[in-house]
């Protein structure tokens, strides 16, 4: 078989083309820009209520426990937390998502590579990973010593609230450990694929 | 006189081929193709602005087009595919002709889903006939190196196609 062959052969898939009308590429680029914005809407709207109704509810707990300093610092930080984390979420989705890929497929290759390490393997991972725990026992405590209706360092002291929160945090933590490694897996799956092709790529430049 | 998107959606349209070939090469569910070219329509649309050499069209296409469809590839799914499609019309119904005719693009198509991207994206222009120099800025290797890439890819197949006969 001659190189053309593979050309000439090449040209019949044409036939199997069904080319769309102007007007439903119009149609097809609508839709998706409208999911596109509808995405990012949901997330974001999600984020503020989580984000909102998390801080009402510290500020109310807070101004009842005012009496309470451990209680306030606790809260405080939770708070502190919870907006550093959501807003870190956001940022990294939006540049994600703004990432433009009108480059060469390697120079392309080159600035995913960085965003995804960025998010999974940079500081602000580390970060992430080390947020998930304190972001828990935190929001455990708020919770657990408001509905207990004692001061921050008498729960500390109370045997049985103590096991009680050292179970709930095994398991919780157990679930959202799980949830969060099965999430970074696929997306560290997706990093190795480029970084495979990137590497391909680059040994081809050699 | 015609708004942005007009303009955009008819240089799209005469393109279209690219977008469709790029989505043919790098998935095999006719689903997949369909969001494929779907989502690559968008990133077209979002990088449209910012196009400045009007010369150089359709190697901005294909370059969005490549690297979007990579983008999408998901590691787990990248099987080796063996059967046609499911949007390919039923065999008995088609006349004998074109059945060898449209047996033997399969068998390109089959022979390419057996390379990886990289090489993929090599042969796809390659088939396409862009010349090296495009071939190069598009995927962002040297020229010589294309040569090898072609020659590659060509090789493996050809492995798979030996045992068609044309010309």
């Amino acid at each position: 078989m001659d190189n053309n062959d593979l050309q000439n052969l090449w040209k019949k898939v044409d036939q199997k083309i069904h080319p769309k009308s102007t007007d439903e590429l119009n149609q097809l680029l609508h839709v998706k820009s409208r999911q596109t914005v509808n995405k990012f809407l949901m997330i974001i709207t999600l984020d503020i209520i989580v984000c909102c109704g998390m801080l009402i509810y510290l500020m109310i707990t807070s101004l009842n426990r005012s009496e309470d300093a451990l209680y306030l610092i606790n809260n405080v930080l939770l708070g502190l937390i919870i907006i550093l984390v959501l807003f870190s979420g956001i940022y990294y989705w939006h540049k994600l998502r703004s990432d433009r890929f009108n480059y060469s497929l390697n120079k392309w290759l080159e600035v995913r590579i960085k965003i995804l390490s960025d998010i999974l393997t940079g500081k602000m991972s580390r970060l992430n990973m080390l947020a998930i725990p304190i972001l828990y026992l935190l929001t455990i405590f708020s919770i657990h010593v408001y509905f207990e209706n004692q001061l921050f360092v008498e729960v500390l002291r109370n045997e049985e609230s103590i096991i009680g929160l050292m179970v709930g945090s095994v398991i919780g933590l157990s679930v959202g450990y799980y949830v969060v490694r099965k999430i970074r897996l696929y997306q560290l799956e997706k990093l190795e694929f480029l970084k495979e092709l990137y590497a391909k790529l680059e040994t081809a430049s050699e | 006189m015609k708004s942005v998107k007009e303009e955009f959606l008819q240089i799209i349209s005469a393109y279209q081929g690219i977008l469709h070939k790029v989505s043919m090469v790098y998935f095999k569910d006719p689903k997949d193709r369909e969001d494929n070219l779907q989502e690559i329509l968008y990133q077209l649309w979002k990088s449209y602005p910012g196009l400045k050499n009007k010369n150089s069209i359709g190697s901005w296409i294909y370059a969005i087009s490549i690297n979007t469809s990579i983008s999408r590839v998901k590691k787990h799914a990248r099987i080796k595919y063996d059967e046609p499609p499911s949007d390919w019309p039923d065999q008995s119904a088609v006349p004998e002709d074109d059945m060898v005719r449209k047996e033997s693009v399969q068998e390109l198509l089959n022979a390419i889903y057996h390379l990886d991207e990289i090489d993929k994206t090599i042969i796809l222009l390659y088939l396409e006939e862009r010349s090296y120099d495009e071939i190069a800025a598009i995927v962002g290797i040297s020229k010589s190196n294309v040569g090898v890439r072609i020659n590659r890819a060509k090789t493996s197949l050809k492995k798979h196609l030996g045992h068609l006969n044309y010309g």
